[in-house]
């Protein structure tokens, strides 16, 4: 017979258990997002109150134009697009699937494909061109899209399930229309339960041919192919170059050039080299201006960065293009495969911050009229009821993180630190970004110029951008598992609305 | 509460083991990869491919160390309020301390390598800890049974059902 003071005691425990466990609950619900839109997601990530007044000042008499006549001129993501009555250059349908995926040289996985393939076919585009891409969901279950990785397309083409569209499901379509106006390497991947879908193959290559041939590139005089892609992706563990796992070789007469674009679709970073001086000749689809010789240096690709590098074919035999941890490209006499042996990757990296000539850049960088910060740190915490080890922006967690506001045409400095102790490649759609400093280090080379940048662990970097395409853009961290953990913000322009939304009817989940 | 006392504490012990066995799983999983030909980089390990056939290892290793253990930890020294014996309190504390400890070593671990060396020694003084910690409490356990049976055995009715270990 229990006496009145044990009673006493479990009747204590268990109000309290009761209250810890109902207290517990209620916290961990407040965390479910449920349906949302990211129009609503959190301000303030400005600093740097000069800046910020500065440009209050010179626009104070237009921005109480725009606020006066209220919601009449706001624009919605999908009336950014391109001109619907100028009629396409290059048109490409893309059939998307889901199912096994052939991997010639290994074995096979389950995941998805483009056009039967997985890379999906690469679209060719000349600069100028109107590209006109066709996606349709022939299976898979998700839902899928398009975006175009690194090409600053209008807003309504970005491909972001959730944001500027509603993500595709198994029957429907949806038409991409962009201008290639920037020549150079890019890629495409779907943007909707991308973790997943970019990981097991939704994604190709897209390349834009400069509308002048690049001089410093030999043309393809015979028909021989000096100009060739290399896409790397890890199918189910297994590196491949173009989709299969197998080296490549490129015959090239002596002493002529060949340019490779690296794209590397992968969650980590690739490194790249080669037994025989090397060149970068253009980093995320933008020129190096002057680029030096590399000797002895390997070049790292961020994920989803994209690196062309032009290699001599040396005059007797051939040399070997390392490309990622595992595969290469011997360039050359492709019969003398033996002259070219794997060769050992340097420990010294080429700092782009300082590599090839200056010059100018095309907007003053030095007075921006907005400044942010970014600052990637990792605690615990909830979210959507998922606990873990999150990352942080400015200290806040997912969904609380800062909402970067701009206005059309406004100069913009970014300030990215890593506080965090992984490689984060922080890539911002719609745009490019000018790398000013490193560290507090001015840039001194070649104007690096950038979609996707891989910052490492106690670094700061200072970037810049003119915001000189309307909409509303991620700017989020492309090792894609990170961005599920709450490394996703959003670049927004003032008057910009989206009616799509994550998590409801269309079943949006973007990363 | 002594005998889920004892139990938490065991279970603290129990999953340390299985953490030191699932991280040379992973490691053989991985070197084996090398050895048949494979490479690991960057990009294989954000896929979560590196550990080859021992890549169940670094996913157990994860999510037992950063999920599991702290929460039963945690547990611990909830439950430690509402056992009675000396030392309970404090021993669940120096578990739950060594616990918050390793993990944040483990995610320091690839910033600073050389962490690595406190965060093997670490786990055996998380053993250490709640193996102590387990063995107090069932120790009182064990002298209230014995001084209950000589109570009964006594007819005594003084005998305190709060008692103290020594």
């Amino acid at each position: 017979m229990p006496s009145r003071r044990d009673l006493l005691r479990c009747a204590v425990v268990g109000v309290a258990v009761a209250t810890a466990l109902g207290a517990g609950a209620l916290a961990w619900s407040s965390t479910l997002l449920g349906e949302y839109s990211v129009m609503g997601m959190g301000s303030g990530g400005t600093t740097g109150g000069a800046g910020h007044a500065g440009h209050g000042g010179q626009g104070a008499a237009a921005g109480g134009a725009a606020e006066a006549s209220g919601l009449l001129d706001t624009v919605s993501v999908t009336d950014l697009a391109a001109d619907p009555d100028r009629p396409a250059d290059v048109r490409v349908e893309l059939v998307a699937r889901q199912g096994t995926v052939d991997v010639p040289g290994g074995r096979s996985i389950e995941g998805y494909t483009v056009n039967g393939t997985s890379p999906g076919p690469e679209i060719r585009a000349r600069q100028g061109d109107l590209v006109e891409v066709v996606l349709v969901n022939e299976s898979v279950a998700d839902g899928a899209t398009l975006h175009w990785h690194g090409i600053d397309v209008p807003n309504a083409a970005d491909g972001v399930a959730g944001i500027t569209q509603d993500a595709v499901p198994v029957g429907g379509r949806h038409v991409y229309r962009f201008v290639a106006a920037d020549a150079g390497t890019y890629w495409y991947h779907s943007h909707q339960v991308s973790h997943v879908q970019v990981e097991r193959g939704l994604l190709g290559a897209i390349v834009i041919e400069p509308a002048e041939p690049d001089g410093r590139i030999a043309a393809p005089t015979d028909g021989s192919p000096l100009d060739v892609t290399a896409l790397l992706h890890i199918y189910g563990g297994q590196h491949t170059l173009n989709g299969r796992v197998a080296d490549e070789r490129v015959s090239a007469p002596p002493g002529s050039t060949v340019r490779v674009r690296v794209v590397n679709t992968d969650q980590g970073t690739a490194a790249v080299w080669a037994g025989a001086p090397f060149r970068v000749v253009a980093v995320d689809g933008h020129d190096v201006h002057e680029p030096g010789e590399i000797e002895g240096q390997r070049v790292l690709v961020p994920a989803g960065g994209r690196v062309d590098v032009a290699v001599r074919a040396p005059d007797r035999g051939a040399v070997r293009l390392h490309v990622g941890g595992a595969r290469s490209i011997v360039i050359g006499d492709a019969s003398a495969e033996a002259s070219a042996p794997p060769v050992r990757q340097p420990s010294t990296t080429l700092d782009l911050l300082a590599y090839g000539t200056p010059e100018p850049l095309t907007f003053d960088a030095a007075s921006p009229d907005r400044s942010f910060d970014y600052v990637i740190s990792r605690r615990f915490g909830i979210i959507d009821g998922r606990p873990g080890n999150f990352w942080t922006i400015n200290g806040r967690m997912f969904p609380d993180v800062p909402m970067f506001e701009v206005a059309e045409s406004d100069v913009v400095a970014m300030h990215v630190r890593n506080d965090s102790g992984d490689v984060h490649p922080m890539h911002l759609h719609g745009h490019h970004v000018v790398v000013l400093a490193r560290d507090g280090v001015a840039a001194s080379g070649s104007p690096w110029v950038v979609d996707t940048l891989d910052v490492h662990p106690g670094e700061t970097y200072d970037l810049a951008f003119v915001a000189d395409n309307p909409g509303i853009w991620s700017d989020h961290c492309h090792t894609l598992p990170h961005a599920v953990d709450g490394l996703v913000a959003h670049v927004m322009y003032e008057g910009v609305t989206t009616l799509f939304t994550i998590n409801g009817e269309a079943g949006n989940r973007p990363e | 509460m002594r005998k889920l006392y004892s139990g938490l504490a065991w279970t603290v012990a129990g999953a340390v083991v299985v953490q030191a066995a699932a991280i040379a799983f992973a490691f053989g999983g991985m070197l084996n990869l090398i050895a048949e030909g494979g490479v690991v980089d960057k990009a294989l390990l954000e896929s979560f491919q590196a550990g080859g056939v021992g890549e169940l290892g670094f996913m157990i290793h994860g999510l037992v160390g950063g999920l599991l253990i702290p929460l039963v930890a945690l547990a611990l020294v909830i439950v430690s309020f509402f056992v009675r014996v000396r030392g309970a309190k404090l021993w669940a504390a120096l578990t739950l301390g060594l616990v918050a400890l390793q993990v944040t070593l483990g995610f320091a671990i690839v910033g600073s390598p050389y962490l690595g060396l406190i965060h093997g020694a670490n786990a055996l003084a998380i053993v250490v800890a709640a193996s102590v910690a387990a063995l107090r409490v069932r120790r009182a356990r064990l002298a209230d049974r014995a001084s209950a049976d000589a109570a009964s055995g006594s007819r005594s009715e003084g005998a305190s059902t709060d008692a103290v270990a020594a």
